[in-house]
């Protein structure tokens, strides 16, 4: 039996791909393929039905498959492409194969339908499978990237050590956080770590526990950490919550946070030599020409 | 095998080096506090560094030891605790409060003296 | 659910070789430095409760593995007196034995997943698994 609808369909690929390709065009005015070149549409959509066939004769060879959905994904064209196009296909070829038929009884009907999608679920199956494997191949791609600009670690003078904060704070991402800084505090040798929330959007409970958490690791492994950054609303917001960062060394900016490491440290910033004096230096060179 | 504590000037100076079980851990105590009674010494540094497992119970030895030596006057500095270490312990939730930390052997010799005031 | 391997607990010098074992066992996983602390620690303080409490037990070790991702499910039996209160021991801070009261709440944050059967009279199984992060 289904030899035979083989063969019809084999013979008739013509037709077949005619039919198939008025339906699939008219699919193209309301779908998200609007904007590819009609030019570049009509040979994909060639490419496409030769590519069925191709599957149909060999029994389910899908090494073409693979190529066309591999090209497919490059061109970034949406899975709906190929999805809607089988389904047309599937549409049309039972349509065919019926009109074909003499004598169109239950039996028949369902023997032409198990045929069809005997030669297109493998297909979907394979071209699907190629594409959210695609997907998946960028979340973790995409995962990866965002885990390296995570939490840099930037050590600004002996001892001193600045992590900027950027972006929301989830638990996933406060575990990251947390062993990169200590590691960093390990290889920069550092004794204090100024931690800057400037670019954190909101602080909830969550967010300062983790941060809590965080300073209370730094000090167990023999350094001090400050937290900086802390805009007035984010003061408002920690205060309303409830939350007790009274263990937690503070500061309003970065700038107040290194002055009080550099203390820390035992260190202060001089000016080499002082505005005034330069002008005064200046004044007596030229009062002496 | 005992922990070797060493005599530095006033100081005491203790590397843990091996895996810690709860017996070796008591024994480290009463030796500890024998050594402070014996020699007299103001400041005591241990150095975890090698150490890469501490659970609850050896954080309460480690704890107890550093109120213990506290009480007979002397000040206790935990240095090399490994990231991964505290981390575990945070996360326990032990969080050894009113112990001085340091990063390293020398860091904690520093701090040592800076809180001895010497 | 087949265990791989599994320690039997009843000396105190146990408890150092069960957390040896699992940290082997987390590091052979791929689980990175703190991961393997975290799940060695956990499984110091299971073995301890089994020490402490019941006297006599064991940890079992296994990988598991779904779909996409593998991990260390880590199982403490014994049949000792079981708990009475369970929802007091997950208390932060509770402890009958002078401790830090750190156990199981801490377990409970070190691992993944944890899930506690207990009768009295009969015995406590502790279940909790860590998965590896990808």
């Amino acid at each position: 039996m289904e030899s035979r609808f083989t063969r019809i369909v084999v013979e008739n690929s013509n037709t077949i791909v005619q039919m198939w390709i008025k339906e699939i065009d008219s699919l193209k005015e309301v779908n998200y393929t609007a904007t590819i070149s009609d030019s570049l549409y009509d040979s994909t959509n060639r490419e496409f039905a030769e590519v069925i066939f191709t599957s149909i004769r060999n029994q389910g060879s899908t090494n073409a498959v693979e190529e066309f959905s591999g090209k497919i994904i490059k061109l970034g064209w949406p899975l709906s492409y190929i999805t809607d196009g089988l389904q047309a296909f599937r549409r049309v070829t039972t349509d065919f194969i019926l009109s074909q038929s003499e004598k169109v009884d239950t039996d028949y009907f369902s023997n032409v339908l198990s045929s069809v999608n005997h030669w297109i679920e493998p297909i979907i199956r394979q071209l699907v499978n190629d594409y959210t494997g695609s997907w998946e191949n960028i979340l973790s791609l995409q995962r990866v990237a965002l885990q390296e600009l995570s939490a840099p670690l930037i050590p600004v003078i002996d001892g001193i050590t600045i992590m900027p904060l950027i972006g929301t704070i989830d638990t996933e991402r406060a575990k990251l956080i947390m062993e990169g800084l200590l590691q960093g505090v390990i290889k920069h040798n550092s004794e204090v770590v100024l931690i800057d929330i400037t670019g954190v959007p909101v602080v909830d409970t969550m967010v300062a526990h983790h941060l809590i958490q965080a300073a209370e690791a730094v000090r167990l492994i023999g350094a001090k950490c400050i937290l900086v950054g802390i805009r007035p609303e984010i003061a408002q917001t920690i205060v309303k919550l409830g939350i007790d960062l009274s263990d937690f060394a503070t500061k309003s900016s970065l700038k107040k946070g290194f002055t009080s490491a550099l203390e820390i440290t035992n260190r202060t910033i001089v000016d080499l030599e002082s505005k005034e004096e330069k002008v005064e230096k200046l004044i007596h060179l030229l009062q002496g020409e | 095998m005992p922990i070797p504590i060493l005599k530095l000037h006033n100081y005491l100076l203790i590397s843990i080096q091996t895996e810690i079980d709860d017996q070796t851990a008591i024994e480290f105590q009463e030796d500890l506090l024998d050594k402070i009674h014996k020699t007299g010494a103001s400041g005591v540094v241990i150095d975890l560094t090698s150490v890469d497992i501490i659970d609850s119970f050896i954080a309460k030895v480690l704890g107890d030891v550093v109120a213990m030596s506290d009480l007979m006057g002397a000040k206790v500095v935990l240095t090399g605790i490994q990231p991964a270490v505290a981390m575990t312990l945070i996360e326990l939730g032990i969080h050894l409060q009113n112990i001085l930390t340091a990063l390293d052997l020398e860091q904690g010799l520093i701090k040592l003296h800076q809180e001895l005031g010497v | 659910m087949t265990p791989q391997s599994f320690v039997t607990v009843y000396k105190e010098w146990d408890i150092v070789g069960a957390r040896q074992i699992a940290r082997e066992m987390a590091k052979e996983l791929g689980f990175n430095v703190v991961d393997q602390a975290r799940i060695a620690t956990a499984v110091s303080e299971l073995a301890r409760n089994i020490y402490l409490y019941a006297k006599e037990g064991q940890i079992h070790y296994e990988v598991v593995e779904t779909m996409n991702k593998k991990g260390l499910c880590v199982r403490a039996v014994d049949t000792g007196p079981g708990i009475k209160d369970i929802s007091l021991v997950m208390q932060d801070g509770y402890s009958t034995s002078g401790g830090l009261g750190a156990g199981l709440p801490g377990v409970k944050r070190l691992m993944d997943e944890f899930d506690i059967q207990t009768k009295v009279g009969e015995g406590t199984t502790i279940t909790t698994t860590k998965w590896v992060r990808l």
